[in-house]
């Protein structure tokens, strides 16, 4: 059986439903605004992991689960629990039973899409650029000071720099610009992100198990996912990526524990091509919805383990 | 050089540092105070690698050329680091300095006893329920371990201690362990410091009612002047290699 957790009208987990449908494999919600009728409770006991989970009236055997695919949102923000108390039962019930259930999925055998810890590492984006140029793919020239100079020394080397968050925290990228420059003592306080801007088309690619489906972007904006937002546009196209790129891409995927990536490229004009990061919990409907491409029919195979290695 | 990484309040690392000079090794600490009050960084990653500078207060400039290796014990942001931080950005503030911190440590040369991790920055601050899955897996014999949505989730990162327990040091490819431990313990300790991605790892056992040797729970930061002289030549070896 298949478990998929979250609020099944989200859209990533009601396309990967209506897939499994499709495909006839036995799942079930995990619906977390109901979860004042849930309870699991589980062992590891020589070296096995096992348990029942109870959704409503029905209970399962946690053995039985066989794949996951985990969309969860924070439980302290469950509409069902506003109004209630820090400390109240329900609260107090909401939190040990997402605890429960998140250190389960951490060592239940099985296809959990994704684990809690390998997604860590887009908290940290210079930490995954480096882990990603071990894999072949190229990241762009980055530096993270404190010192204002050095971002002077940087920007004459590279010409247009963007910045970003370090983390995962208000990634929003922006131009660096005279008015930034007007502030540049500020980092003093802070080291802060710089990049040489890459200019050329963005890609954003899903690896699901061993599959690929690369997404090309046009936009004239410098952050397509906010172009709307900023009087911009952006067009999506499914499109191919050489071999080597798509082999690189299933290769970081996995060396970074993740069986579902949606991994960011850019490929500049003269067919350079650049890596910003991989994505662990990608919202991979918006680019479905607009190409196509059968994402969430790939992603309801490898949870059902239909023709995947 | 070998680069010491720790709070001043870690007794064992400054010990160990101390023990590592008397082999002859070249140490410099680096405490948590230094990397509060550090006046420059710069932070470089690209297709050249990832490399840095330091400029400390009190005048020394460190880079990554200089270092041989790495004893990390710095399993978060510096106190002191903390202490000075406020206003509406704290929390931002807080979890940029960690993420730049974990590239900056992943960007150390030479051999790094722990490695950082996104889950902490001397190697992953595991669940207990974790390291009872891999202890068992790595081959140890391991408790039953229970957790349902009926216990209180604050409880498992404070298990009940057990009174001495003894302790059994893993240091890159070698195993440090008081002598009543039987030898066969060294296989699964090396499987699970190996699947735990460490390169220093203690592992506590106690004796069961059935007369085992029964893992108890694992730490990155394990007290090193429990390892005592057989650990610091361990250390050393590991810096040399």
């Amino acid at each position: 059986m298949i478990l998929l957790c979250g609020i099944p009208s989200e859209d990533p987990l009601a396309m990967v439903a209506h897939a499994l449908e499709k495909l006839g494999a036995d799942f079930r919600f995990l619906n977390q605004r109901q979860v004042a009728d849930y309870s699991i409770a589980w062992q590891i006991a020589i070296d096995k992991v096992d348990g029942t989970l109870s959704l409503g009236t029905e209970t399962f055997r946690l053995a039985d689960i066989d794949g996951a695919y985990l969309r969860l949102m924070d439980d302290r923000l469950l509409p069902e629990l506003d109004g209630e108390v820090e400390g109240s039962p329900a609260r107090r019930h909401a939190r040990a039973f997402h605890d429960a259930l998140y250190r389960w999925l951490e060592v239940a055998p099985g296809r959990i899409v994704n684990r809690s810890d390998p997604q860590g590492s887009n908290g940290s984006k210079p930490f995954q650029a480096q882990l990603i140029s071990q894999y072949g793919l190229r990241v762009p020239e980055t530096l993270i000071t404190n010192d204002p100079d050095r971002v002077l020394a940087f920007q004459r080397e590279h010409g247009t720099l963007i910045y970003k968050s370090i983390s995962g925290v208000r990634s929003i990228v922006q131009t660096f610009g005279e008015d930034d420059l007007a502030r540049l003592e500020h980092i003093r306080w802070c080291p802060v992100q710089f990049q040489a801007l890459i200019r050329g088309t963005d890609m954003r690619v899903h690896v699901v198990g061993q599959e690929i489906y690369a997404t090309e972007i046009i936009s004239n904006t410098l952050d397509y996912r906010y172009a709307r937002r900023n009087g911009g546009s952006a067009e999506l196209r499914a499109s191919v990526l050489p071999s080597d790129i798509a082999e690189k891409c299933v290769a970081v995927t996995h060396a970074l524990g993740l069986a579902f990536a949606g991994i960011d490229l850019k490929i500049t004009p003269d067919g350079e091509i650049f890596c910003f990061e991989v994505n662990p919990c990608p919202a991979f409907s918006f680019y479905e919805a607009n190409t196509g491409q059968p994402i969430a029919f790939a992603l309801a195979r490898y949870l059902a383990n239909h023709d995947h290695s | 050089m070998i680069l010491v990484i720790c709070e001043e309040s870690d007794g064992g690392a400054l010990w160990a540092a101390n023990r590592l000079c008397c082999q002859g090794l070249a140490v410099a600490i680096i405490t948590g105070a230094d990397l509060a009050t550090a006046e420059r960084w710069v932070h470089r990653v690209g297709q050249a690698g990832a490399v840095f500078e330091l400029d400390l207060a009190d005048g020394r400039h460190l880079s990554g050329r200089e270092i041989r290796g790495v004893l990390n014990r710095l399993s978060y942001l510096p106190a002191d680091w903390i202490q000075r931080v406020g206003g509406v950005d704290r929390d931002y503030a807080i979890q940029e300095m960690y993420a730049f911190y974990l590239s900056w440590l992943h960007s150390l040369p030479g051999p790094l006893l722990n490695p950082p991790t996104p889950q902490g920055l001397c190697g992953n601050w595991r669940h207990p329920s974790v390291w009872v899955a891999l202890a068992g897996r790595a081959g140890l014999v391991t408790p039953t371990y229970r957790q349902s949505s009926d216990d209180d989730p604050d409880a498992f990162w404070n298990p009940a201690m057990v009174p001495a327990p003894t302790t059994v040091f893993v240091v890159a490819e070698q195993v440090i362990a008081p002598p009543m431990l039987p030898e066969q313990l060294q296989n699964p300790c090396l499987r699970l410091a190996k699947t735990a991605g460490t390169t220093l790892l203690g592992i506590d056992f106690t004796l069961n009612t059935a007369g085992e040797w029964c893992f108890v729970g694992a730490s990155m930061m394990p007290d090193l002047f429990r390892g005592g002289e057989p650990l610091i030549a361990a250390l050393a070896e590991a810096f040399a290699a």
